[in-house]
């Protein structure tokens, strides 16, 4: 149901610019990498500490403060990246269910995250504490990092699974 | 034995063939070890680039650097390890297509220069990292971290570069 868009939009003088010049996919996708880099690596080490593995020496508050403002830059580059390319190759990304499943994860782990966010920015002296620290804390950590992972699998199979249903 | 016989040698090995999906049960070995790959270097590059950030004063500024470092690097090490095992299994399945590859030369030689700004950094500005741990880091230890950060966003440019353009 998605093809017609998609054909639609490769028709499109615009996707046709950017797919014609082909340097332009993977400079995306270098920046793409790029800013993955610092949203992983930020949940990560935000996830790590609320699980109480590495990373003490800064408070939950501290390093939400910290990392969180990079994640949200982060996550607007991956956006824009992730425009350029849907836009360049529109059928490669609309056919294949991991796209899909890559979208809803984002959607759901950005909720969980701004979620967080708010939480803490109520009340640090709560997370701060780790006896006082809500017990929700530990699986908002097991459960974004499995969904961090999942969209990494999911978006790095969109380029081996999309021609099996082209 | 030259290395050019290394690289067939390596290429002809069952693990070699495994990556190719040449053996049974094996087509998706090559996508799984490349997202596996991906995983560890996007750690690798987020660690090392909240260490270059706080060089650059940038980020993290009232967390002193030596503390700093002791909590990410080993995260950045165990990281780094992990992506050169999976590197190491993709590079294994075209050893003498990767090895001829331009974009894959260039990515190795900015490894090597990080490599070296890293030892500089080491066994310079950071020996007295006690007298500047939560001032402004010395004009060196600038250069270090943004020199890092450089380097680093040029591996992953180059890394990407080369799934387009190594040819079989």
């Amino acid at each position: 149901m998605f093809r017609p868009v998609a054909d639609w939009l490769a028709a499109t003088p615009l996707s046709k610019t950017l797919s014609d010049q082909l340097w332009v996919v993977p400079m995306s996708q270098s920046i793409h990498i790029l800013a993955v880099s610092a949203v992983f690596a930020s949940a990560l080490m935000i996830n790590l500490r609320l699980l109480g593995v590495g990373v003490s020496g800064r408070s939950i508050s501290q390093l939400s403060q910290t990392l969180l403002p990079w994640m949200w830059r982060g996550l607007v580059v991956l956006l824009l990246t992730g425009i350029v390319q849907t836009l360049a190759e529109p059928v490669r990304q609309f056919v294949t269910p991991a796209f899909w499943a890559k979208m809803t994860l984002i959607i759901i782990v950005t909720a969980m995250t701004a979620l967080f966010a708010r939480a803490v920015r109520r009340n640090a002296r709560l997370w701060d504490a780790g006896s006082s620290r809500p017990p929700q804390a530990k699986i908002f950590a097991v459960v974004s990092t499995l969904i961090w992972l999942a969209i990494i699998v999911c978006g790095r199979f969109i380029a081996y699974t999309w021609s099996m249903y082209a | 034995m030259n290395i050019q016989a290394l690289l067939k040698t390596i290429e002809a090995s069952p693990v070699a063939a495994a990556l190719r999906g040449e053996l049974p049960g094996t087509e998706w070995l090559f996508p799984i070890v490349e997202t596996l790959h991906v995983m560890a270097l996007t750690l690798v590059v987020g660690s090392i680039a909240m260490m270059d950030l706080r060089l650059l004063g940038v980020a993290s500024r009232t967390s002193p650097v030596s503390r700093l470092s002791d909590e990410v690097l080993p995260w950045t090490w165990t990281a780094w390890c992990l992506a050169a095992v999976f590197g190491t299994l993709m590079f294994m399945s075209k050893a003498h297509s990767y090895a001829a590859n331009l974009q894959f030369q260039l990515k190795f030689a900015c490894m090597g220069l990080a490599a070296l700004n890293m030892l500089v950094f080491h066994f310079g500005a950071f020996r007295q990292v006690e007298r500047w741990d939560l001032e402004e880091p010395p004009q060196s230890a600038k250069v270090a971290g943004a020199l890092s950060l450089l380097l680093w966003i040029c591996v992953v440019f180059f890394g990407r570069w080369v799934g387009f353009t190594v040819t079989t």
